[in-house]
């Protein structure tokens, strides 16, 4: 029996092609307020959320995700918007919060928030943190479209992100609810 | 927590004369996310539309919608249509970005993100609706009371989620 | 299929800051192109418009926009392609967060672009624009210099990242 000669490295050709985005890490809440990716790696340039989600609410649609890093919840944020509402476009500002937000939430457990949030350069010690996202939901007759931007005054690397459900959310979020965290490569 | 390259071309279609609509089918439910891009122009500048796997009697669809004029901004808001408008496309070079988040889901309705640029005309963006809880399997795009001309692009991309 | 979105190039502008920021021999062998900028410039305000121009030249631009201040809204043409960075007035350390999506930039058409761009500001004034861009030319896009629209100049730490997506 003659042996089956290997295959050396070097005779591969072919080699797999690897992007550079990258999924990191996904959160599909049951029953918590908040929603938290912690222990983020520092090897990405950039990060993507995108997030599909709604909760049931007490009080009347619509509410926001209230987001934070690295567990600083002192008034180290502001947060801006440029929004439709689908009778009007209208712009909104506001400095020293202790947040920034994500709009809107639609309490309909069948009709779904969508966001695609990016962070660039969020491991830059020398930078704030800069966030921009388009988010929304459309409720055949009621809906918001909203370009979002947040700003969190500190010049640490990001390693942890919470979004948090504000006054009135009650904790149950509709079926395939998803978080989901993507890094990118620069 | 694991991490994995995606963002993974699952097809394109590039029209070759004139044609009213073009349909993504067979679309794999493998993936989290998908995300069309649609490069071209329309024969005239009008709306975008789309719908899902064949649903075109419904009234299922809805959108609310923020337009730049160039001398105004504003919103609008469609409700119980048979498609989706996605913005509009016009005779000059034009770029509509959808994002279908969890498409394959067989539990709620969906929604889609998307960004329209027809630069000789409007720059829009909005949230389209289909109060349909079936997982996506075809993606039809039509020009309203126009055509895609030669030339113009479709392709689609899956995101996996970790 | 192969996951796609590859870093080309990227950026930093180092100290003493940059009037520009280029990216050239732009390969051919993508799709499309999506250009990621952090900036901020020594504009005296709280936000700036940068643009690019492509092949080094910054002329058969339009672009189409809808503008929010933190207050008011807008809407505008211009004759050159728009985003946003931060400028000199704004919080200190603060960068804006912009993106330009370039599809088919290598065929042989005229080339549109969808750009999204915020500045931010630790108060009521910032700013967030999207534009519909468009360069009426037919030749492929090798060159990419990002520049400021009101002879400002781009700061330390500004930076921008070239990635390119494949369809197939």
């Amino acid at each position: 029996m003659s042996i089956l000669p290997g295959i050396y490295a070097s005779q591969i050709t072919g080699h797999l092609v690897t992007g550079s985005f990258d999924s990191i890490a996904t959160v599909s809440p049951t029953s918590s307020a908040t929603v938290t990716f912690s222990s983020i790696p520092s090897t990405y340039k950039h990060l993507q959320i995108r997030i599909l989600a709604s909760v049931a609410q007490t009080v009347n649609p619509p509410f926001n995700w209230l987001v934070t890093f690295n567990g600083d919840s002192a008034a180290n944020y502001s947060r801006h918007r440029l929004q439709g509402d689908g009778s009007s476009a209208s712009s909104y500002g506001i400095g020293s919060q202790n947040y920034f937000e994500l709009s809107y939430i639609n309490g309909s457990l069948t009709t779904m928030n969508a966001a695609v949030v990016d962070i660039l350069d969020y491991q830059n010690t020398n930078k704030y943190k800069t966030t921009k996202s388009l988010s929304g939901y459309d409720a055949n007759g009621s809906g918001f479209i909203v370009l979002n931007s947040g700003s969190w005054q500190s010049t640490s690397a990001i390693t942890s992100i919470s979004i948090t459900q504000n006054s009135g959310g009650t904790g149950l979020y509709a079926p395939n609810t998803s978080f989901a965290l993507y890094g990118i490569r620069g | 927590m694991a991490a994995g390259s995606t963002y993974t071309p699952i097809a394109t279609y590039t029209v070759s004369s004139a044609q009213a609509a073009y349909t993504f089918s067979s679309i794999p439910s493998t993936y989290t996310d998908l995300v069309v891009v649609i490069n071209g122009t329309f024969g005239a500048f009008n709306t975008l539309f789309m719908q899902f796997n064949s649903d075109t009697s419904s009234n299922n669809y809805s959108d609310t919608g923020m337009n730049g004029s160039g001398s105004a901004a504003s919103s609008y808001r469609g409700t119980s249509g048979n498609a989706s408008g996605t913005g509009g496309m016009g005779a000059t070079r034009s770029t509509t970005i959808l994002q279908i988040q969890n498409y394959s889901n067989a539990t709620t309705y969906k929604t889609t993100l998307w960004r329209a640029n027809s630069p000789s005309d409007y720059v829009q963006t909005g949230v389209s609706l289909w109060r349909n809880t079936a997982a996506i399997n075809s993606i039809t795009f039509t020009a309203n009371a126009t055509t895609f001309q030669a030339g113009s692009t479709l392709t689609l991309y899956g995101i996996t989620a970790a | 299929m192969a996951n796609t979105m590859t870093l080309i190039s990227s950026v930093t502008v180092g100290a003493g800051g940059a009037a520009s920021i280029d990216f050239t021999s732009i390969p051919s062998t993508y799709t499309d192109l999506v250009l990621k900028i952090s900036a901020r410039t020594t504009r005296a305000n709280e936000g700036d418009a940068i643009s690019v121009s492509i092949n080094g030249v910054a002329t058969n631009q339009s672009s189409r926009s809808i503008e929010g201040s933190g207050s008011a809204t807008g809407s505008s043409t211009f004759t050159s392609f728009r985003t946003q960075a931060d400028g000199a007035n704004a919080t200190a350390n603060t960068f804006g967060n912009s993106e330009f999506y370039f599809p088919n930039y290598a065929g042989s058409t005229n080339k549109s672009a969808s750009a999204d761009g915020v500045s931010e500001n630790n108060a009521t004034a910032a700013y967030a624009w999207l534009t519909a861009n468009l360069w009426s030319s037919t030749a492929a896009i090798n060159q990419i210099t990002v520049t400021d629209l009101n002879s400002a100049t781009f700061v330390q730490y500004s930076t921008a990242y070239l990635y390119g997506i494949k369809s197939s």
